[in-house]
């Protein structure tokens, strides 16, 4: 009997399937004890830091390369308000931090810390010209130098183009991940969602104060239930025999479930203002007693989305290097990936943040 | 009464309707594969046939006027319930004389509305300083006007530290 002759035979492939399944099940029996364990394990971060900065909740991360930084404009992670940073530093060979720090960036985080109910006053104003400003007065101080560059994600994304559309002097580069900016377009489910008609935000947030954590997370599973409770579990049993697969599940999932509050009143402002009304793209996004002008941008402009992103669709970020003042402009989108494989994902350390490191480099001191 | 029975026929229609097409488009991905194919593999690709049909489905379902509605009311009533809820324990805690979450919002509230004050009064302050300083160098003064900061509103007070993790 040949090879092909075999492989045409149904009974021989039904049997190896089967024996195939048998041992993988051994493989998951094995597992399943120790899952719980492990899970209680996983770490929050993985690169070296220290915290250089507070102010109430928040917390400056300094990464701490192996050798000294080759250039001298420091660069800003500003994470959004929802969930735990630690996704830009989940795990070795998966970390947006490292490629920067490797590449020779003096690199800080911004980790919001988790809102109390006492934070629930706080606006963008707040953290805006409040807590940004400080920070980068900070590194200003710390480094000597004039300008820091500024990478946001998701809605850190946008918080960092209102900043540096509100104090342009203080940003050298500009670089979006995933940030939402034009909320006109109905291709998320979360605009459809929001429109005034179907969401009363300002009862949800006089009511409950903080939107609360489980409110967001059932929002993001629900933009794709069959992905999220059918094909997810059932990945991850078909697969719980792999080590390499258990591990990246354990920790993409903790930082998945580590869920925080968004104070109210900036969430009250973020629906209102942007997802309602769109005035981030009109140039009437008040912060304070300014209004947002993203023509006031003028510094080089990197922005990067991902092609399959079900949270911030592509026609939500595109925009944007039309809205600003900058001529040096770019757009780097990463085809079949997902909001969180932007950031985690093995192309995107492969094609995406090599050449985001080689923009920035061949424009910082 | 006869309206609501009307709205609620409408919705199971439309409800029914789109299950049903879910149902159909699911057989006919349970039964669309390649005869070249390994059994194994003929499952395989029927599931993520079927997983690609529901997810079809309920991304229409969740964009429908049915759906949003229902989400609305389910909204509605938790948000009705927490009302609800803080009212009973404000009340509770107000009978107990011990201060209630409303009576610490309205005093974060006016510390916040206090701190907003102050801090619009240094913003000007800071300004007529800066003004007078560029007068005072146009004047031929020796002493020169602080560094500018990124913003107008002076910064909070900071503790620092470091810590290595």
């Amino acid at each position: 009997m040949n090879e092909s002759s075999t492989l045409a035979n149904p009974w021989v492939q039904w049997q190896q399937a089967l024996l195939d399944e048998a041992s993988a099940n051994i493989g998951r029996m094995k597992n399943l004890p120790g899952l719980w364990q492990r899970a209680q394990q996983v770490r929050k971060g993985v690169s070296p830091a220290e915290i250089v900065y507070e102010e109430d909740r928040l917390k400056l991360r300094h990464y701490v390369g192996p050798a000294k930084p080759r250039h001298k404009t420091p660069l800003v992670f500003i994470y959004a308000l929802v969930n735990r940073p630690y996704i830009l530093d989940l795990k070795k060979g998966r970390s947006v931090v490292a490629n920067f720090v490797e590449r020779g960036f003096d690199t800080y985080l911004v980790d919001w810390g988790i809102p109390t109910t006492a934070d629930r006053h706080l606006t963008l104003e707040d953290y805006i010209n409040g807590y940004m400003v400080n920070v980068l007065d900070y590194l200003r101080e710390r480094t000597g130098v004039e300008q820091v560059n500024v990478l946001g994600y998701c809605m850190g994304g946008t918080m960092s183009a209102m900043f540096t559309a509100l104090h342009p002097k203080c940003v050298r580069n500009l670089i979006l991940l995933a940030a939402p900016i034009d909320f006109a377009a109905n291709d998320s489910l979360l605009n459809l969602w929001t429109r005034p008609e179907n969401f009363d935000v300002d009862r949800l947030v006089d009511a409950y104060g903080n939107c609360p954590p489980e409110f967001l997370q059932a929002s993001f599973l629900m933009l794709r239930p069959v992905g999220n409770f059918l094909e997810k579990p059932l990945a991850f049993y078909e697969h719980m025999h792999e080590e390499k697969f258990i591990e990246d599940f354990l920790t993409t999932e903790t930082w998945l479930q580590d869920n925080i509050p968004v104070p109210g009143e900036v969430y009250r402002q973020f629906v209102k203002y942007l997802y309602q009304q769109n005035l981030l793209t009109q140039n009437r996004m008040p912060v304070g007693k300014r209004l947002v002008n993203l023509r006031s941008i003028t510094c080089p402009v990197l922005n990067i989305m991902a092609g399959k992103d079900d949270l911030v669709p592509c026609s939500q970020s595109t925009p944007f290097n039309d809205l600003v003042g900058s001529r040096d402009r770019k757009t780097l989108c990463l085809e079949g990936s997902g909001h969180i494989g932007l950031a985690i994902g093995g192309r995107a350390q492969k094609d995406i943040w090599p050449q985001a490191c080689q923009w920035l480099a061949e424009r910082s001191a | 009464m006869d309206q609501n029975f009307e709205k609620t026929a409408e919705q199971a229609a439309a409800f029914q309707k789109m299950w049903s097409e879910t149902a159909s488009k699911i057989v006919q991905a349970a039964f669309t594969f390649s005869p070249n194919s390994a059994p194994p593999d003929i499952l395989r690709q029927i599931r993520s046939g079927i997983f690609a049909a529901l997810g079809q489905s309920w991304e229409e379902f969740m964009r429908s006027p049915q759906f949003i509605e229902s989400m609305k009311q389910w909204m509605d009533s938790a948000i009705t319930f927490r009302k609800l809820t803080n009212d009973f324990l404000a009340k509770a805690r107000s009978d107990l004389q011990a201060p209630s979450r409303q009576d610490i919002d309205t005093l974060m509230l006016t510390i916040r509305h206090m701190e907003k004050r102050v801090l619009d009064r240094l913003d000007d302050l800071a300004v007529e300083v800066r003004e007078l300083s560029s007068k005072a160098n146009r004047n031929g003064g020796t002493r020169t006007a602080g560094r500018t900061r990124a913003g107008n509103r002076p910064t909070r007070p900071t503790a620092t530290k470091t810590q290595r993790l």
